[in-house]
């Protein structure tokens, strides 16, 4: 009997704290579901009392909650939001945004959002984002908003076509401008070697046989990242024919041409000289810096931006080289043609939210503030508009010997994310990380490309 | 004749299986969930695979296009290839490392087999992520497997991940590594439910403890491996994560997959129809693996069956 009792009351217990775990679960589960879905439900919530209020909610001081999917990684990314969400607060007083944070994933979140009708009011649009997006109305035409915001007038005469889609419209306020794949090098390093800085791929081959000699990696690759390998064919491409990558993308050229044909022999001799590291391929963008930074790798191939957190690390160790050609003459007509370019990416607007026309305004409001505080505090002057801000110190050396190369530059290519034809992308990123591999032959790559593109 | 209690049995049944409406109820959320989440999606992958849907607008119908391309693209080779090389890694290294280990343990006399039972199943219970970072770290260039070999003075380092050939057999060994434990927990299950008579019977006729678990233990296991089997096999072929992780697919995609190709082409290239194309070629394979499976257990299974209704009928007609 007494077995009986003790059985049913420690039955009884067990259920009763079953039961009140479920509720509390749930409760945490709703709990933590709600804010899982804040950033996105906040939205619908101020955007149902947006609608409520109608566009009057801007006059009548009531605050509207945009939100907006960015980069918000480093401080290349970090510094001008920040920058811009102090900045917005005084212009826009009941505004307020609502961060998602941009994943690194190829638009993969973006386009699912869209898919599911969960679009962001204000996004940062790619190139591919915007044409796709395109095709299914679901990026806001800007045209209207950048004339009476003054926007085009802002606009550096070089970046014009930077705001402009294929079709002639605005789809994104850009606040990058034109931006470089500069070929970083170790000063110390080549000094310490008695090396010079190559000119031609022998003064480079040279450098590579010194510079293993001694155990340092000629030249650190992040490898994982297909726009990495691209922009190191694309160095050497452009030494051949100034299209580069953006010709083969526009269908201009192609890569059976003799140019591109000579650039993948090239490349793929420099690999078998040893110019990148064995493991390029699976090095990270983290691992290849920390290479370079700490002396263990003598080149490095990275945008302009990466200037600021070089000359932090280095100082006046590092500098930039203009690319090494297969002679001297073509190393000299090829200083007036960089790697890189601009694109028709920046701030796009969801023509679906219930406050678009307001978002289209923050939209072109924050690009404004980027650029400001990528001249101020990240001391980028490659910005798309003209702010008529100044650094709140010196340009480092590495920019301001950028700047007076600006004037003299004549061409320039693209970067991965300023391509066009998502297919030549695609293959280009695969098909040059298998030649920096060093196991797929030149030959290989120009047969691959051939069908990829056909 | 037969016995009482199985005619008893027999008639409940029927009685049972004669209710419809009782059949229908029970079987309905089952199949509702089923029919919602895996059928009609796999129906919708086969219908946008004629298509050049891109994810978000209206597709257009183009016939067998994407097939056609599919069967022309270089990777689509390289992927089956890898698809079978994984499968095949993954299948040896689980089913007979479980098998040993499973073994091992049940031994009652054997020191240590609690703390090992747990320490196999481990790695289960850890996240993908966290594995394939670990291994990462150990097999990437500068890792601690090359500096192992530099300490050792030898010369064996290798660029494990990067290789184009050798890097798909790593990425299938980390694979098998995590998963090996789950497959020795169904074995050990598998091994705990054969009764000790049969154990202790054969130590009577003379027979040895390897030849009693060749006789034995792994006869009887027969439908657990056909279990170990298809999720082995299934798993080759759907592999992602670990390749996502260790290589990106590389170098030039030689680490890809079918998986890999459809994750490639639907939010790479925005190309969904391709992409579905690569997936329904993925799900027509693991069906024809698990067909295949199912019909070798099939013919010893109905064998096996047939023999025991037969002595069955003898022994009760006596």
């Amino acid at each position: 009997m007494k077995k009986k009792i003790l059985s049913s009351l420690l039955c009884a217990t067990v259920a009763a704290t079953t039961i009140i775990g479920c509720g509390q679960s749930a409760q945490e589960t709703s709990e933590s579901t709600t804010n899982a879905t804040a950033e996105v439900s906040a939205t619908e919530a101020t955007s149902e009392e947006a609608k409520t209020e109608e566009t009057t909610s801007s006059d009548s001081g009531e605050k509207v909650t945009l939100s907006i999917y960015t980069q918000y990684a480093d401080d290349d990314t970090k510094v001008p939001y920040d920058y811009a969400v102090e900045q917005l607060k005084e212009a826009f007083p009941n505004v307020e945004l609502n961060l998602i944070v941009q994943a690194q994933d190829d638009g993969q979140t973006l386009k699912t959002l869209a898919a599911t009708g969960q679009l962001p009011d204000i996004y940062q649009a790619s190139t591919d984002i915007i044409n796709t997006f395109r095709e299914s109305n679901q990026i806001m035409v800007l045209n209207d908003v950048a004339q009476s915001t003054g926007f085009l007038d802002k606009l550096y005469e070089a970046n014009k076509d930077l705001a402009y889609a294929e079709d002639g419209n605005i789809y994104a306020f850009p606040f990058s401008g034109q931006e470089y794949v500069l070929w970083y090098y170790n000063k110390a390093l080549f000094e310490e070697n008695g090396l010079e800085i190559p000119q031609t791929y022998d003064d480079l081959k040279n450098c590579i046989e010194v510079f293993k000699s001694k155990g340092i990696t000629p030249l650190a690759l992040f490898g994982q990242e297909g726009w990495n390998t691209a922009a190191a064919y694309d160095v050497v491409a452009t030494r051949y024919t100034e299209g580069g990558i953006k010709a083969l993308d526009e269908g201009t050229a192609s890569i059976t041409d003799e140019a591109y044909a000579s650039a993948a022999k090239t490349l793929e001799e420099l690999v078998a000289a040893g110019l990148f590291q064995d493991s390029a391929t699976t090095t990270n963008y983290d691992q290849a810096s920390e290479m370079f930074l700490s002396g263990n790798a003598a080149m490095f191939i990275n945008g302009q931006w990466y200037i600021e957190d070089a000359t932090s690390a280095l100082g006046e160790n590092v500098d930039w080289m203009f690319y090494p050609a297969a002679d001297e003459a073509s190393y000299e007509a090829g200083k007036s043609v960089f790697s890189g370019g601009g694109s028709a990416s920046g701030f796009a607007v969801n023509p679906d939210s219930e406050n678009a026309e307001l978002a289209a305004e923050v939209a072109e409001f924050i690009t404004e503030k980027y650029c400001e505080a990528k001249v101020m505090y990240r001391h980028n002057p490659l910005v798309a508009l003209d702010t008529g801000k100044e650094p709140d110190s010196e340009y480092p050396a590495m920019m301001k010997k950028l700047s007076d190369t600006l004037p003299t530059i004549t061409a320039t290519t693209k970067f991965t994310w300023g391509l066009t034809n998502s297919t030549f992308n695609d293959g280009i990123q695969s098909e040059s990380q298998g030649l920096v591999s060093g196991q797929f032959t030149a030959e290989e790559f120009i047969a691959d490309m051939t069908d990829i593109m056909e | 004749m037969w016995p009482p209690d199985l005619l008893k049995r027999n008639n409940t049944m029927k009685k049972y299986m004669g209710n419809k409406l009782a059949i229908f109820l029970f079987v309905l959320p089952a199949l509702a969930i089923f029919l919602i989440f895996d059928f009609f999606p796999i129906i919708q992958v086969f219908a946008y695979s004629f298509t050049d849907w891109n994810g978000l607008t209206t597709p257009n119908f183009l016939g067998l296009k994407n097939y056609i391309d599919l069967f022309n693209d270089r990777v689509f080779y390289t992927s089956n290839r890898n698809q079978l090389i994984f499968a095949i890694v993954i299948t040896v290294y689980q089913m007979l490392f479980a098998t040993i280990f499973a073994i091992t343990i049940s031994d009652k006399k054997m020191k240590g087999r609690k703390f090992l039972r747990v320490a196999y199943f481990i790695p289960v219970i850890l996240s993908v992520t966290v594995v394939c970072q670990l291994w990462s770290a150990i097999l990437s260039g500068q890792g601690l497997l090359n500096k192992l070999f530099e300490a050792f003075g030898s010369d064996y380092t290798q660029n494990w991940l990067g290789d184009r050939y050798k890097a798909i057999y790593v990425i299938a060994f980390v694979n098998a590594w995590q998963w090996m434990g789950y497959q020795f927990a169904l074995i050990v299950a598998g091994i705990k439910s054969i009764p000790a008579d049969y154990y202790e019977a054969a130590k009577i006729d003379g027979c040895s403890n390897v030849k009693a678990h060749m006789k034995i233990t792994i006869p009887l296991l027969a439908e657990t491996y056909k279990f170990c089997l298809i999720i082995s096999l299934t798993g080759g072929i759907k592999a992602f994560t670990e390749m996502n992780i260790l290589t990106g697919g590389g170098p030039n995609k030689s680490t890809f997959t079918l998986t890999y190709m459809m994750y490639n082409a639907a939010f790479k290239k925005s190309d969904y129809g391709y992409g579905l194309a690569s997936a329904s070629i993925m799900v027509i394979e693991c069906m024809l693996v698990m067909l295949v499976i199912n019909f070798i257990f099939r013919e010893k299974n109905q064998l096996k069956e047939e023999e025991k209704s037969k002595k069955r009928r003898l022994s009760y007609g006596n």
